[in-house]
């Protein structure tokens, strides 16, 4: 099988206070009182080239409407003012992480604009600079390289779009965001998960990464057997990119035969020739063409030499090349695209073919496309699905795509070209001075596969229980509260992981779970009040109640048994079923249990029952009658 | 030896030996690896101690010498050819539109090689950057200067005057100055006056956000500049700005009642106690006010400047000897931006009295900006007039200026000059003054 190449590219918010080039606070905005709207236009290099991805936006002809708020935003992100020095907070926090994956540290920073037209930036580029150069780390025994550090602003956050516009909140552009540009590694699915997980989870040991929702994202760059690049944006989910590897492994190769299939046939050039067929197929018998020709649409043919066949052919499964050129076309706003491998499907009879073909003075070995819709996203969409075809029979074209929900991936634009970075003149380029890069090696944070390690070790947790501690932040807390209170550690750490789903789950808010909350349950707990298996049910109805931990336990009647009182409570069970114990001996342990339980749960431990009842069973056949 | 801009020390050296030129792809060797990147020019207050390289994602990369062992040169750089993207030629028929080139770029490409943004020099390159503007008029640039508008002089001013009007001879239809912003108002005002009667639309234009980012406002300016000068059914000297932050509408403001109010935002130039003369939408003039002189008028024009003249900002403790020095410097018309109603201290006041007793013009405007001068209200004022100074009531400060550069200019002195100072002659003054 041909080699697919998966280098992870991950996107990490910074924890920063303030935004890189202003200082406004990081903070997400809901409701947004003032808006401006703005056209971005493509800058054309010193050779004229224009880059291919910043042309594909501009010609969508669509301005963007941006919308701010005082709380999140001033005139740095409006693009009215330029932009104040690099913060040296970011920067230190970049470095660290820089450090931390064994990165070579910068000596001097240059801040450098990235051209990015589709408006998530206010104006037109990304600022971005590398801090680290460089560096390695091992996941399961495969060495993972690393490329380059970057830290750099965060996008503008996308609202919604319309026809005419894109809409955008101001809020994120400028949070500071730190890029990690892998090496490639070996397609293997699981092996790209793993390596993602891996990374988030070195991140989060600098204690620099920013938590919750959207704060992490990975973009992706997939090739098959030395083929062209696809890169895959904005990942937000880690479980979706193995199957997003997958799916692209699968279309891919798909490419690559429907090039070998062209070679086969012959076929060097595909060439297109393309006629408008509004009038043909005005009255057609199919449904889906008289629907997209309704209200004065219109309809191009295109003619596709070498095609026939191929279009709908799947090799293997969900990729076909009849659903790439669709998405290209939805990518620039024309949803009808209807092929002849699927003209029976939809309706359209073998004599509309036939006059197809003759308008276009085509056979039945050519393929044949129909782009229906609004005149000029027609005309534009017919000449970039001619130079779809046209590239078929290079395989992998380069394109930029996004994921679905379900792991797979469509088309967004093409693949921007390396013409598109420049420096940004308006920060000063920055020195790292020994003395810093120094303190900042001093403070690399412990490798976090160690610091699980030791947590297991010190702790007497399972390997399972330690990563999830480390997984949601609850280390310091754990620590705290274990070094304190006299109750086992791997209790103190399931109340902190698994406790706040559970009651979540259970309609508790968030206040009823809070840490302040677990930590006085866990301290109820340790002074007897409580016990263990009551901490649900007390958290729960302290929670419902407005009461405290104490309160709550006694409003349930759940106050702990002390182990003098469970001797009583047991004597006088065990004198009570005196004769099934003599008959039984000491199996007659099971009901006894059950019947204990039954009065004692949430009092006291169960395995302090346990032991007690055992006790006082032998003791009774032992004495004498 | 190849061209090494901005290294020097160390770092110079150490290219040199190596043979080195910017553009050039280097490979560098470090203890952590070789590093290959084309060679980038080093910014004017950078140090000697490190190289800079322009990685092949794009980046640029500081190297420090510490860390460079050794610079080889694996291949000579080569200068990018420039060839325009083809760009439609302009329909027959359209107005002929100068645009005037005097610094601050309005167009300009990008070497992303090297980072250096070049302006556009020829209309092929201009229409290619703005391809709008073929639908619009056929463009002629010109490039005159090539200054930050800081350094622009009265000198400047008479050449560009001089220019405007042999143009007006040479039967264009409209004329676009493309300038810097920062003194963008006080060459607006200049022209006015040079060229008062002008037959044809003038426009100063400028960008806020230079034009080699994807948003800048230089090309909806540009557009707003040429398709006002080209096809507007009035005359005279305007500034085309934004309107608001947003990208759809571009304020005319007439030439002398225009000033540039905030150092950074797009529509850093407002109109001044006056209306807006017209606004330019995405689908061409969209409001014009009242009165606008119309093409065609008579023309006589007075080209010339002379630059001894002075403005003078009064301040609180302000030592009658910076009035001294003002006029020791040759300055003959001195331009008061007083406090409030146009106030000076006593101090300042003698010193004015002794200039004008001794020939100078002596005016008053307010640093208020907004509203009138009136010394008839306060003591202070009366003793002002009462010495002679002018009042120029809700003429511009920055304009007075540059009214008496040109009526010196003239040749007007003394009593003449403050004469001409004292008249309307390019909308700089109006006698009403509208709530709201």
């Amino acid at each position: 099988m041909e080699r697919l190449l998966v280098g992870l590219e991950i996107h990490q918010q910074l924890a920063s206070s303030t935004k890189l080039f202003c200082a406004c606070p990081t903070v997400k905005t809901e409701e947004f009182p003032g808006k401006f709207e703005r056209r971005l236009r493509p800058a054309q290099s010193e050779t004229g080239h224009v880059d291919p991805a910043a042309v594909f936006e501009f010609a969508k002809g669509r301005s963007n409407l941006y919308f701010w708020s005082p709380e999140s935003s001033c005139l740095v992100e409006a693009d009215e003012e330029p932009p104040h020095p690099l913060s040296r907070e970011a920067l230190r926090d970049s470095l660290l992480i820089a450090a931390t994956l064994g990165s070579r540290l910068m000596g001097e920073v240059h801040v450098m604009r990235k051209i990015v037209i589709d408006g998530s930036n206010t104006t037109g580029f990304q600022r971005t600079a590398v801090v680290g150069l460089g560096g390695s780390f091992d996941v399961d025994g495969v060495r993972v390289g690393v490329q380059t550090v970057t830290l750099e602003e965060d996008a503008a956050r996308i609202l919604g779009e319309d026809d005419a516009s894109r809409h955008w909140g101001l809020d994120r552009l400028g949070v500071p965001l730190v890029e990690i540009a892998l090496e490639p590694v070996d397609g293997e699915p699981d092996l790209v998960g793993r390596v993602a997980l891996h990374l988030g989870r070195a991140l989060r040991s600098t204690g620099k990464a920013a938590r919750g929702l959207g704060t992490i994202r990975q973009d992706m760059n997939v090739s098959l057997g030395g083929g062209n690049v696809v890169e895959v944006k904005g990942v937000q989910k880690l479980n979706l990119l193995p199957k997003v590897v997958e799916y692209e492994r699968r279309r891919q190769s798909m490419l690559r035969r429907v090039a070998e299939e062209l070679r086969g046939k012959g076929v060097r050039k595909v060439a297109c020739t393309h006629a408008d067929v509004t009038g043909v197929l005005r009255g057609s018998a199919s449904p889906v063409v008289s629907r997209l020709l309704s209200g004065g649409a219109k309809a191009v043919c295109i003619a596709a030499t070498g095609l026939g066949g191929l279009l709908g052919w799947e090799p293997e499964p969900r990729v076909r090349l009849g659903k790439e050129l669709a998405e290209v076309a939805r990518a620039n706003g024309v949803g009808g695209v209807i092929h002849s491998d699927e003209f029976e499907k939809q309706g359209i009879q073998r004599v509309e073919e036939a006059s197809l073909r003759g308008a276009l003075g085509c056979g039945r070995e050519d393929a044949l496309v129909i782009v229906a819709g609004r005149a000029d996203a027609v005309d534009r969409v017919v000449l970039l699905l001619v130079a779809r075809l046209a590239a078929c029979v290079d395989g992998v074209p380069a394109e930029t795509r996004a994921p679905t929900d379900g792991g797979e991936t469509r088309y967004m634009r093409p693949r921007a070209g390396s013409q598109r970075m420049y420096p940004e003149t308006d920060i000063p380029d920055i020195t790292v001075t020994e003395a810093e890069e120094a303190e900042i090696l001093r403070e690399t944070p412990e490798d976090w596969r160690s610091r699980v390690a030791r947590l297991e070790r010190e702790r007497s947790l399972s390997g399972d229980l330690a990563l999830k501690l480390y997984d949601t932040d609850e280390i310091e807390r754990f620590e705290e509260l274990a070094g304190r209170l006299k109750i086992e550690p791997s209790f103190i750490a399931s109340v902190l992981v698994d406790l706040p789903a559970r009651l979540s789950r259970e309609g508790v808010a968030e206040s009823g779970y809070a840490p302040t909350a677990l930590a006085r349950a866990l301290e109820a707990v340790a002074s007897g009040a409580v016990a263990k298996e009551a901490v649900p049910d007390v958290l729960k109805a302290a929670w419902e109640k407005g009461m405290t931990v104490e309160q709550a336990a006694g409003a349930l009647g759940l106050e702990r048994v002390d182990e003098a009182r469970l001797a009583v409570i047991l004597d006088g069970l065990v004198s009570r079923r005196a004769a099934l114990i003599r008959e039984k001996g000491d199996a007659a342990f099971s009901p006894l249990m059950g019947d204990a339980m039954k009065e004692l749960r949430g009092k006291v431990d169960g395995a302090l029952v346990a032991r007690l009842l055992r006790e006082k069973i032998a003791s009774f056949l032992r004495a004498p009658d | 030896m190849g061209d090494l801009s901005g290294y020097k020390g160390a770092a110079l050296r150490l290219l040199e030996k190596a043979g080195a030129a910017v553009g050039d792809v280097l490979e560098v060797r470090t203890p952590w690896g070789a590093v290959a990147g084309t060679l980038v020019p080093r910014y004017l207050y950078g140090d000697g101690e490190h190289v800079v390289l322009k990685l092949k994602s794009g980046y640029n990369v500081g190297l420090s010498l510490e860390d460079i062992s050794e610079v080889s040169v694996s291949a000579k750089g080569e200068k990018p050819s420039f060839s325009a993207p083809p760009s439609p030629e302009p329909p027959e028929g359209l107005p002929r539109v100068l645009v005037i080139g005097t610094g601050g770029t309005i167009a300009s490409r990008i070497d992303y090689r090297t980072g250096a943004v070049r302006p556009a020099v020829t209309s092929e390159e201009l229409r290619s950057l703005v391809p709008e503007l073929s639908q619009v008029a056929r463009v002629d640039p010109e490039i005159m200067f090539d200054i930050m508008s800081e350094n622009v002089t009265p000198a400047h001013w008479t050449k560009l005057a001089g220019r405007v009007a042999k143009a007006v001879g040479e039967g264009a239809d409209g004329v676009v100055i493309t300038h810097g912003t920062d003194t963008l108002g006080y060459t607006a005002a200049a022209l006015s006056f040079a060229l008062a009667g002008v037959p044809i639309p003038v426009i100063l234009v400028g960008a806020q956000r230079s034009p080699d980012r994807p948003s800048s406002d230089a090309p909806l300016n540009l557009i707003a500049a040429v398709s006002v000068a080209g096809t507007a059914n009035f005359s005279g000297v305007y500034v085309a700005m934004h309107l608001g932050e947003s990208d759809d509408r571009i304020a005319l403001h007439r030439g002398t009642r225009v000033r540039k109010n905030h150092t950074s935002r797009r529509d850093a130039f407002e109109s001044v106690d006056v209306p807006l003369a017209a606004v330019w939408g995405r689908g061409g003039l969209e409001h014009v006010a009242d009165g606008l002189p119309p093409r065609g008028r008579e023309f006589e024009p007075s080209l010339r400047f002379d630059g001894r003249a002075a403005l003078l900002k009064f301040y609180p403790s302000m030592p009658g000897a910076l009035v001294r020095a003002a006029r020791r410097s040759g300055a003959k018309i001195i331009i008061m931006e007083g406090t409030g109603l146009g106030h000076v201290s006593k101090e300042v006041a003698k010193e004015l009295r002794s200039f004008i007793r001794s020939g100078g013009v002596a005016c008053m405007t307010s640093q208020c900006i907004r509203g009138r001068t009136d010394l008839s209200v306060y003591d202070t004022g009366r003793d002002l007039i009462h010495m002679g100074v002018l009042p120029l009531g809700d003429m511009l400060p920055e304009t007075a200026l540059a009214k008496a550069m040109w009526v010196l200019g003239t040749g007007a002195r003394g009593e003449k000059a403050r004469k001409l100072m004292a008249e309307e002659l390019a909308g700089e003054t109006t006698a009403r003054t509208f709530p709201g």
